[in-house]
């Protein structure tokens, strides 16, 4: 075997499963609030063209993630009121989030004034750590051969894991995806939680979707994102509601991405067909066995209140 | 909740039932309301949103060959929405109605493909295909079904991930092996083998097919089977109060079984229609379409009423088959899928109106507060 090929792709899978991770954890500390929002992948189309859109007008590739940040938090605002506010069903408000961000981006996409499919962002983010660091072996690829978005995205994943289950903030926010009943009780606001966290995963939905058009593809199509939104909402099941799974869990589909032309190389001829499906594959398979195991279950399943609305008047 | 108002104050009071003017008044207002929302935003793009609106209701209605365009659309649409209906019935959320319409359109143009081959066709060539497509439907959703059942998986996540894994399989037979279903003539661009012209749905006028007729009867059935047999009010019963369902008696777990198999069969029916009625073959470009998610929203705007899925799923159509038509007039075809989306929230959020009332009070002191 190439040993080559294999780093490289194992480098790349780093590299397309970032989004995947970046809009992933978002949804993560989304259900954690006990709000299902399945408007990731139109949030992702919906802010990423956005912030691509910034990324051709400016250089700063920090603007155009923050820019597209932000707007994907505004499409999450949206579901946010009716699910939070309005207390309608979620897969519905979820589903029309999708079809609405899709549009947008199509729309902004499409419109003669802005052409943004003739359009490339200006500027290109470089390794952080210098020639020598990435030539070593192993190592040098796989993790000192990335720009700083990568490495930004593990610090995420550990501030996410930190806040989530070792400090008193982190407890309150699980205790209202739980039992929303009994943090109002004690005091938690859950509205204004639940809209935080929901706003906070249209963030990581549009910064995902940003990096992904600015610096993967470099390009803004139609329907660009070919349903990573989904793969990082599978994400969230796969990895039991753990960061750090996460973290591992994107990679892997990232890599499935990847394995087609990576087998090609290499000469074995899986279809990509087959291998784009495999994550959801998986998914299924991690949900039966969970739920065929209670101790698993009991550890590794949804937030109980996930896409229960909350009334005080009703509890 | 209150909001005080000088003398007066405006309150948030739960209500059981709506009163009509409210029912008609509040999808009404919100349809409005998106329309108006809708309209900004092409406005502040720099084009003309009443032009927009006239030629999208032009596109939609106007004339026979853009009407039955419309039901031609609209067919798969009522069907995937009645597969939202009954399953939503019972509060088993089925989001896979996407994959199981492509799995039927799989094992209809499959199944009719074979029988061309052996010589079979016309009216039992074509129930065959349509039944393949109800069955292949109903067993892709069992794969969702029994662990719901018998393990209590959840069925959103389950349901939802098995539409990419249809939707990989159709790619696969397609686009990345010498399958049954693939146009072996056709190596560079790869297209699915046509069924023979005699399994093809008999056509009234222009595309209008017989399908848009066995939707509307599938409606007239469901409607019938939830209001008056047994397995409907069971349904019913054990969509309000598992619990209740539970101590009668009521096999919870096979109904769970049984509903999301009807609800996958509807979908299944809609794929093997399409094929039957529009394609002619299993067209993966064709199929990738959502209407499986539309169908969910439009089972909800039609508060899960199996005949209020048909005006709901028409009026969505029309929107769809004005999008070729406003591309031509500059207007972004785009601006219809976005429009959509709009109309979608704003009416969903609507039925906030349904459940709550806003009562102009006067003002109680804090005496007579005290006092009542």
């Amino acid at each position: 075997m190439n040993d080559s090929v294999l780093l490289l792709s194992l480098a790349s899978a780093i590299v397309i499963g970032t989004p995947i991770l970046l809009a992933g954890l978002g949804e993560m500390m989304t259900e954690h609030s006990g709000v299902m929002n399945l408007g990731v992948e139109g949030m992702m189309l919906g802010g990423g063209v956005v912030g691509f859109w910034m990324s051709s007008q400016h250089s700063s590739v920090a603007l155009s993630l923050a820019v597209g940040a932000g707007v994907g938090a505004l499409f999450a605002l949206i579901h946010a009121y009716l699910a939070v506010t309005l207390r309608v069903n979620q897969i519905v408000s979820g589903l029309a989030l999708v079809i609405t961000g899709t549009g947008f981006a199509g729309f902004v996409g499409s419109s003669n004034d802005s052409a943004l499919i003739y359009a490339r962002p200006q500027s290109f983010l470089e390794p952080v750590f210098g020639e020598s660091m990435q030539d070593l072996p192993l190592v040098g690829p796989l993790v000192f051969g990335h720009d700083w978005v990568v490495y930004m995205s593990w610090g995420l994943v550990a501030a996410a894991a930190f806040w989530l289950f070792r400090t008193r903030a982190g407890l309150a926010v699980r205790s209202v995806g739980e039992d929303p009943a009994s943090a109002d009780t004690v005091g938690i606001s859950v509205g204004l939680t639940r809209y935080v966290y929901t706003m906070i995963g249209g963030a990581g939905a549009g910064m995902g979707g940003t990096y992904l058009m600015t610096q993967i593809f470099a390009t803004y199509q139609h329907g660009i994102t070919a349903g990573l939104g989904w793969i990082a909402f599978a994400l969230v099941t796969f990895a039991g509601w753990r960061p750090w799974r996460a973290l591992v869990a994107a990679y892997v589909f990232g890599a499935l991405r990847n394995l087609g032309f990576t087998l090609q190389i290499l000469g074995a001829s899986v279809p990509s067909d087959v291998l784009n499906a495999l994550p959801f594959v998986l998914t299924i398979v991690a949900l039966i066995i969970i739920s065929a195991r209670p101790a698993a279950a009991r550890k590794y399943s949804a937030p109980s209140a996930l896409a229960v609305p909350y009334s005080r008047e009703t509890r | 909740m209150s909001l005080p108002l000088g003398a007066f104050e405006l309150t948030v009071e739960r209500q059981q039932i709506p009163s009509r003017l409210v029912r008609m008044a509040a999808p009404t207002a919100s349809v409005a309301f998106g329309l108006l929302v809708g309209a900004v935003i092409i406005w502040a793009s720099g084009q003309d949103p009443i032009l927009a609106y006239t030629e999208m209701a032009k596109k939609g209605f106007g004339g026979r060959l853009a009407l039955t365009g419309t039901l031609v659309l609209a067919t798969p649409l009522i069907l995937t929405g009645l597969a939202a209906v009954v399953a939503f019935r019972m509060k088993i959320w089925n989001i896979g109605a996407e994959g199981q319409l492509i799995l039927g359109a799989v094992a209809s143009s499959g199944l009719g493909l074979w029988l061309g081959d052996n010589g079979i066709g016309g009216p039992v060539g074509i129930v065959l295909m349509l039944g393949a497509g109800a069955l292949a439907g109903a067993l892709w959703a069992a794969l969702a079904a029994l662990p719901r059942a018998y393990l209590n998986t959840d069925e959103v996540i389950s349901t939802l991930m098995l539409n990419f894994v249809a939707l990989g399989i159709m790619n696969y037979l397609i686009f990345s092996s010498f399958s049954h279903w693939r146009d072996p003539g056709r190596a560079t661009f790869p297209v699915g083998r046509f069924v023979d012209d005699s399994m093809f749905l008999h056509r009234f006028t222009g595309r209008l097919h017989i399908g848009l007729f066995i939707a509307l009867a599938a409606a007239g059935a469901l409607w019938w089977a939830l209001r008056s047999t047994r397995w409907g009010f069971e349904v019913r019963v054990t969509g309000d109060s598992p619990r209740a369902a539970l101590y009668s008696g009521m096999r919870v777990d096979r109904k769970i079984l049984s509903v999301l198999m009807v609800s996958g069969a509807f979908a299944g029916l809609g794929g093997g229609i399409e094929v039957g009625g529009v394609l002619g073959n299993l067209d993966p470009r064709a199929l990738s379409l959502g209407v499986g998610f539309a169908g969910i929203v439009v089972a909800a705007l039609a508060r899960l009423s199996p005949i209020g899925v048909i005006p709901v799923a028409i009026l969505v159509a029309s929107f769809t088959n004005a999008k070729p038509g406003l591309q031509v007039l500059g207007i972004p075809s785009e601006i219809v899928t976005l429009l959509e989306g709009i109309l979608f929230l704003c009416i969903v959020g609507g039925e906030w109106f349904l459940r709550n009332a806003l009562r102009l009070h006067r003002r109680v002191g804090p005496v007579e507060a005290a006092a009542s």
